[in-house]
């Protein structure tokens, strides 16, 4: 896996880890945000590319510097990684759906320092600067967070602006894409994805109007690549107009 | 490998991989340093022409190491992370060694008689381990040469360093502040060659306590 920056502004910055040599299980992004010294892993991934995530970690930041991380929701390749991460730094506080609390406990993490996040949201200070927890409940999990950065304007969105790339794909939808044409090439990549895994056209819509209200520069799923610039707004729009929950004929 | 041996030689790996950071930020940003002071030094020498040139050799020299330093600390990079991903993978794989221990545990002398394939599978978790542990050695023992050889770097930078003094006391006449301009050359090694020192130690500590 490879790590590169997303954002920088003095000591406040965010880095992907992406792009995972392991094929047999879903390609994963993790994303690592600093301040002042100080670091918070966002959705730390799977058991099995835990070797590589953590490799690529160190190109970022020092291990010891993890004071937090975030799961967006239960699943494996989101939070299974959690015991190994515990087994290296035990005094990392685990900010989690309160929903699921007992569910991600199962892979193993019976001592880790867990914090519940309620339904409603919430928020987090690493190094000085506030992170917020919102609410993207059926997106596609039915408790489900996002995290918002507002000073570096970046939105971490889990599932949601996922698409499935080959190996050796870039962390970026092409920044210099003037008239949409590789959005359009990337959007395909992903259209099953969010037909598929997200359930639900109301909870869609209301996520929408509530992240159309935030500043933000770069959308960054958990899967796939970086939406960045007028991306942003591209994948919103293609997003509003996308039925979901096909799974029902 | 005893629980306590395990948790110990985890301690013992999370502090090399914090370390390498450290000393890699430290290398980098030294390295910066010597570059930037030597085409200083290369400047100020350009400017007063003939009467410092014995000097505009050594600034020269100093450079050109401090391109091969850099050179050789690359190499560290290439093989921190193998050596992280190998140990990382030792961590994940004695997790689940751990669960199976717990299954035979709990199950009581009948077990392995009940499920056959349990002690198959146990036997071949330690075999991964063991085989991942030669591996994770291998690299460490590579990374400690590179390290070796990005000492004997240093060794020579200071050397070249001690010369540029000699050239500085000799031409101090001129006015030029030559000689702070080698004091700032032999600050700038000096913390290369401390940060190399530290970090050699550390790995020597892992490689000693590798089972």
């Amino acid at each position: 896996m490879k790590a590169t920056k997303v954002f920088e502004a003095k000591d406040h910055r965010w880095w992907i880890l992406y792009d995972q040599e392991e094929s047999r299980v879903i390609d994963s992004n993790v994303y690592v945000m600093e301040s002042q010294g100080q670091a918070f892993l966002l959705d730390p991934g799977g058991f099995e590319i835990f070797p590589q995530v953590f490799a690529a970690l160190v190109e970022a930041v020092p291990p010891a510097s993890i004071q937090g991380a975030f799961v967006s929701h239960q699943d494996p390749d989101i939070a299974s990684s959690l015991p190994l991460w515990h087994a290296c730094n035990p005094k990392i506080q685990w900010h989690i759906p309160a929903l699921w609390e007992g569910f991600i406990r199962h892979y193993g993490a019976l001592e880790a320092p867990l914090q519940d996040i309620p339904d409603a949201g919430g928020n987090t200070l690493i190094g000085g600067r506030r992170l917020e927890f919102i609410p993207a409940h059926y997106l596609h999990s039915s408790a489900n967070f996002h995290v918002y950065d507002p000073e570096a304007k970046v939105l971490f969105t889990g599932d949601v602006g996922a698409a499935l790339l080959p190996p050796g794909h870039s962390a970026w939808v092409d920044r210099r894409d003037v008239d949409g044409k590789s959005f359009a090439a990337h959007i395909e990549k992903a259209r099953y994805f969010h037909q598929r895994w997200m359930p639900s056209n109301r909870a869609k819509d209301d996520w929408i109007e509530r992240v159309r209200k935030l500043e933000i520069d770069y959308l960054c799923p958990q899967h796939g690549a970086i939406y960045s610039g007028p991306q942003v707004q591209r994948f919103l729009d293609w997003f509003a107009t996308l039925p979901v929950g096909n799974g029902i004929a | 490998m005893t629980p306590e041996q395990l948790t110990r030689q985890q301690e013992r790996v999370m502090e090399v991989v914090n370390a390498s950071f450290r000393a890699r930020q430290d290398i980098d940003r030294a390295l910066r340093e010597i570059d930037r002071r030597a085409l200083n030094a290369m400047v100020l020498v350009k400017k007063h022409g003939n009467a410092l040139a014995g000097y505009g050799v050594v600034a020269q020299a100093f450079r050109e190491r401090a391109a091969l330093l850099r050179e050789s600390a690359s190499h560290l990079q290439e093989n921190i992370a193998p050596l992280i991903e190998a140990q990382m993978r030792i961590l994940q794989q004695q997790r689940l060694l751990q669960n199976f221990a717990q299954v035979e545990n709990s199950g009581g002398t009948n077990l392995q008689a009940q499920c056959a394939g349990l002690l198959t599978t146990r036997r071949a978790w330690d075999k991964a381990i063991a085989a991942e542990q030669e591996n994770a050695r291998k690299i460490l023992r590579q990374l400690l040469e590179e390290v070796r050889i990005l000492q004997e770097g240093v060794e020579e930078q200071e050397y070249v360093v001690t010369s540029g003094r000699i050239e500085a006391a000799l031409v101090e006449a001129s006015g030029v502040p030559l000689m702070r301009v080698s004091r700032d050359m032999g600050e700038a090694v000096r913390i290369v060659a401390r940060a190399v020192r530290d970090y050699r130690q550390q790995l020597e500590r892992l490689q000693d306590e590798s089972y």
